[in-house]
């Protein structure tokens, strides 16, 4: 009886303080049990040691592996803390958007490769449709929100961008240092609610795309040579951010930017 | 800080409750410090140091237990993953295999678990660990136990 007593008091206790558990909570794969602020902070300092994203946290009773913490649960709801945000528990995330979140860390210059940005607008080429722009905006957007499910906001931007093509054909007498203004800003007004503080560089990206006349996997590659040895550069790099994903500057820096703008 | 304090004073509370428990593993805590411990645990049995006992220091950071404690021997030991001089001590679990979920005692536990099975690959002790991955265990043997009578037990007379 004696030792059944013992045993269980000793078996109660968070790992990590040795203290009653306070906010109970448990990791998403083998629900071993901690308080919340013990296991958010040990996930913090694991976070800071490692120079690239892990998508996961071992537990330190087990080693299992796993992407969030699960806190709050009154009997029937329950809050979830995502470690390292919804890219890295899922598998849409690739490193295709990696690469493509990274550019936004980049001073872009001028122009990427020999794209010729201003040769596009004077040669009307912008009233030609582009085949890859859904697939292109659905990635870049999916790189920059972080979510799989855009399709409503490819949808409204690519809607946007139609219907001012159609308009435009009808009204060709305008300069077209005035069509690539009113283009851009009708973009960055679309895409503003869900990206804004990236919108600017958004839209110079839009433009850049379309200007290159190519397909992704094309424009990928004079993209990345343009680049050439600017993004191993990015990778590692560190914020003293202490924001609850001090993981690599790229989440905590989004996240102040998009508070920045709200 | 507190937290830490907090913690070693639990970790305290549970040695002075299992002292008996576990009669290969005697933790002592610094009258003055609660930062800083030291254990004597004894040489596992077939193995070199069987016989042994050994003197461990622990310093304990701040951070802990986010951060591992650091230990080293005392005693004088011949063992591939232990430094000869500073007693320092190679093993993944003070290091980055640390996790908060381990106590001073589950530490003491490893190391005597690393006394029983030495990593030869990843030696401080090259002359020890060149012993054992040149396939010498006697030569290792009746060094590491020389080296146990000579400073891990009481002297006779």
């Amino acid at each position: 009886m004696d030792q059944k007593e013992e045993s269980s008091s000793i078996l109660d206790p968070c790992p990590i303080c040795l203290s009653p558990i306070i906010q109970e909570s448990y990791l998403d794969q083998c629900f071993h049990k901690f308080c919340y602020s013990c296991i958010l902070q040990w996930t913090k300092v694991v976070a800071s040691k490692h120079s690239h994203r892990e998508p996961f946290i071992k537990c330190p009773l087990c080693k299992t592996k796993s992407s969030s913490i699960i806190y709050g649960y009154d009997g029937s709801t329950f809050q979830q803390h995502l470690l390292y945000d919804n890219s890295e528990n899922s598998i849409f995330f690739t490193k295709a958007h990696k690469y493509r979140l990274q550019c936004y860390y980049i001073e872009l210059g001028n122009t990427v490769g020999n794209i010729n940005v201003s040769r596009y607008w004077k040669s009307y080429k912008y009233l030609q449709q582009n085949q890859w722009l859904y697939n292109w905006l659905s990635r870049e957007i999916q790189a920059l929100i972080q979510e799989k499910d855009v399709d409503v906001i490819v949808h409204h931007i690519l809607g946007v961008i139609d219907s001012w093509r159609r308009n435009e054909r009808r009204d060709s007498r305008i300069s077209h240092e005035i069509k690539q203004e009113g283009f851009k800003s009708m973009v960055a007004d679309a895409a503003k609610p869900f990206l804004r503080g990236r919108t600017e560089r958004f839209v110079k990206e839009v433009e850049m795309f379309l200007a290159s006349g190519l397909n992704i996997e094309a424009y990928d590659k004079v993209y990345i040579k343009h680049l050439g040895w600017k993004i191993p550069e990015i990778v590692g790099h560190h914020d003293d951010d202490d924001d609850c994903n001090p993981v690599i500057p790229v989440l905590s820096f989004s996240d102040e930017e998009l508070d920045e703008t709200n | 800080m507190q937290a830490s304090r907090a913690r070693l004073f639990k970790e305290y509370k549970e040695v002075q409750r299992e002292k008996v428990a576990d009669l290969d593993i005697q933790l002592v805590c610094d009258d003055s410090n609660i930062f800083k411990w030291t254990a004597l645990i004894k040489g596992p049995s077939e193995t070199p140091y069987e016989g042994g006992v050994f003197q461990l220091a622990f310093s304990v950071p701040e951070q802990y237990p986010l951060q591992p404690p650091q230990v080293r021997f005392l005693t004088k030991i011949f063992h591939p993953n232990v430094h000869f001089k500073t007693g320092e001590i190679c093993l993944d679990i003070l290091k980055n295999a640390w996790s908060p979920a381990w106590t001073l005692q589950s530490v003491c536990r490893a190391i005597i678990a690393l006394m029983a099975h030495p990593e030869p690959d990843s030696p401080l002790n090259c002359d020890s660990g060149n012993l054992l991955r040149s396939g010498d265990v006697r030569g290792f043997q009746s060094m590491a136990k020389m080296y146990t009578r000579l400073a891990a037990m009481p002297k006779k007379g």
